[in-house]
């Protein structure tokens, strides 16, 4: 399968009052028409990785390609087929979600028939269709990004980067940028989303990279990510875990409640059960995303 | 070229249109202050109106092409609106040209407004159209070379002082230098008026419209000098500037 963006020894460095080493040799291969995701702590490196991807920044060495171009060399075709939504980005009060997506898309050498129609197409999907009259100064936080994510999506670009979109959002708003995500995957578009919301990573993520201080820790599906983790299941027991039985599993506590990881079913069950006989709560569920996260970047409390 | 004059309309138009309609005040607020002294002309001394409907005009290029040079760029900086444009097939030339050209769209009625007054009252004449747009144009370009610069090498610095810092420029190089008086009030210190892109403009309208006279030698090292800074200001704006962070 060719790659819409893949990357190989990509390291930057910062020299501002001290060296910064942000990327140290960054190796990815994105697939065309999937959905990756870099998933990492703040400053771990995926907003440089993707600000170089987007011709924004130049790297330090190694290369980087967004379908075949080179991003430092040809950065003027890389800029034809990809769009762009960074961190923190805010609206222009003054702005109406059609304005954005119609200015933009103009800007993108559309017509203005095309223009007009790749906007209402975007506001559509985003839902924003009836409010593509009002000013931005009017709408709510999750509108104004749905704003921004509808004017990329009007750009009608092969490769969209998106820098953290739903920072920010509630769970709803959130859940319905997700979904567009999706659809537009299935439509063929290729997605590098950089979050730091492990559920976003494991619910829209067709493969995903764990980023932590400059280099990519591990890299797969959000199921194989999981599997890297020894234990399969999380128990959560909440009250005087002291009566818990003794057994050798990892634990992570936080006050009066603690999360005991368990490699098998049935040990998870009897856990569960001993627990409860002694007047605990306690709930298993499969690892999530997050457990393995954490234990990967290493920032457990044990 | 063609995509990027297009581009650069485009960019115009979208910093321009959109706050025309939902601010229309602005226009007003714009016009009013630079109006502030020849309100006082009009009262204090009738005699000086031509000079002061000239020092109006040049006011309201020299306030956009500051505004535009600093607070339009840094805004867009701030909000992330830029990163988005970098990333598109969009040349920093359109861009640039675009911001500046943006705030002339939106002040512009006011500027046909005051000069329709110059007209009326005889301080223009249609042979001196020509001469005025030449002026008018270069303070523009001048002034928004002038505040590129600024914005380029003071780019770490925040929106909110580089606000500060536009109006403040604006005003030291609209109100006190001869704009809307005449230099030769300046006596001994009239060279003074060589220094600043506004009242070197200002001094080559008054010239044109007959206010005053100058001899040709003068006359040509004005034109030079508001070529020099704006070319000046350019130059070292593109050495500095970064399109694309490195």
């Amino acid at each position: 399968m060719s790659h819409a963006v893949n990357s190989s020894g990509l390291v930057k460095v910062y020299h501002s009052k001290e060296k910064v080493e942000a990327l140290k040799g960054v190796d990815i291969n994105i697939n065309k028409g999937e959905l990756y995701t870099l998933l990492g702590p703040n400053g771990a490196g995926k907003t440089t990785f993707l600000r170089i991807i987007s011709t924004q920044l130049l790297p330090t060495s190694g290369e980087a390609y967004v379908l075949g171009f080179n991003v430092v060399d040809d950065a003027e075709k890389v800029r034809e087929h990809i769009a762009v939504v960074p961190q923190d980005v805010m609206t222009y009060g003054n702005y109406t979600p059609w304005e954005y997506c119609y200015y933009f898309s103009l800007l993108r050498g559309m017509t203005r028939a095309k223009a007009k129609e790749m906007s209402g197409k975007a506001l559509r999907a985003v839902e924003l269709w009836d409010l593509r009259n009002r000013t931005c100064s009017t709408l709510s936080g999750g509108e104004k990004k749905r704003a921004i994510i509808a004017s990329v999506l009007a750009s009608d670009a092969d490769v969209l980067l998106l820098d953290e979109p739903t920072s920010g959002l509630d769970a709803v708003a959130r859940r319905k940028v997700w979904a567009v995500l999706r659809e537009l995957v299935q439509e063929g578009k290729t997605i590098l989303l950089t979050t730091h919301i492990m559920e976003e990573a494991e619910m829209v993520s067709d493969r995903l990279a764990i980023i932590n201080k400059g280099e990519v820790i591990a890299q797969g599906s959000p199921e194989e990510i999981k599997a890297l983790a020894k234990e399969r299941f999380r128990i959560l027991v909440e009250g005087n875990t002291k009566l818990l039985p003794n057994h050798n599993n990892r634990v992570v506590s936080f006050g009066n409640k603690q999360i005991i990881y368990v490699k098998g079913e049935n040990e998870a069950i009897s856990l569960v059960s001993k627990a409860l006989k002694k007047g605990l709560k306690a709930e298993t569920a499969p690892i999530t995303l997050e457990d393995v996260f954490i234990k990967l970047v290493g920032g457990e409390i044990e | 070229m063609k995509k990027l004059v297009r581009d650069m309309f485009i960019i115009a138009i979208m910093k321009s249109i959109p706050d025309f309609k939902r601010q229309p005040l602005m226009l007003m607020v714009l016009g009013l202050i630079s109006a502030i002294p020849l309100f006082f002309i009009a009262i204090f001394s009738q005699g000086m109106i031509g000079q002061g409907l000239i020092g109006t005009m040049i006011s309201m290029v020299a306030f956009i092409g500051i505004a535009a040079g600093i607070q339009d760029i840094t805004w867009d900086r701030y909000v992330k609106i830029r990163e988005m444009i970098v990333a598109m097939p969009v040349h920093p030339l359109s861009y640039a040209l675009g911001i500046a050209i943006a705030p002339l769209i939106i002040s512009l009625p006011g500027i046909v407004f005051f000069a329709i007054i110059a007209f009326l009252l005889g301080v223009l004449t249609f042979s001196s159209i020509g001469w005025l747009v030449s002026a008018l144009t270069l303070c523009w370009a001048s002034m928004s070379g002038l505040g590129f610069l600024i914005s380029t090498y003071m780019r770490k610095s925040s929106p909110y002082t580089l606000s500060n810092l536009s109006t403040l420029l604006g005003i030291g190089l609209i109100f006190l230098p001869p704009v809307y008086y005449p230099e030769e009030m300046l006596g001994s210190y009239s060279w003074i008026s060589l220094l600043f892109p506004t009242s070197n403009s200002a001094g080559l309208i008054r010239v044109y419209s007959g206010l005053s006279t100058m001899d040709w030698g003068n006359l040509a090292l004005r034109w030079i000098l508001l070529i020099a800074v704006t070319a000046v200001s350019i130059i070292l704006t593109v050495a500095k500037a970064k399109w694309r962070e490195d």
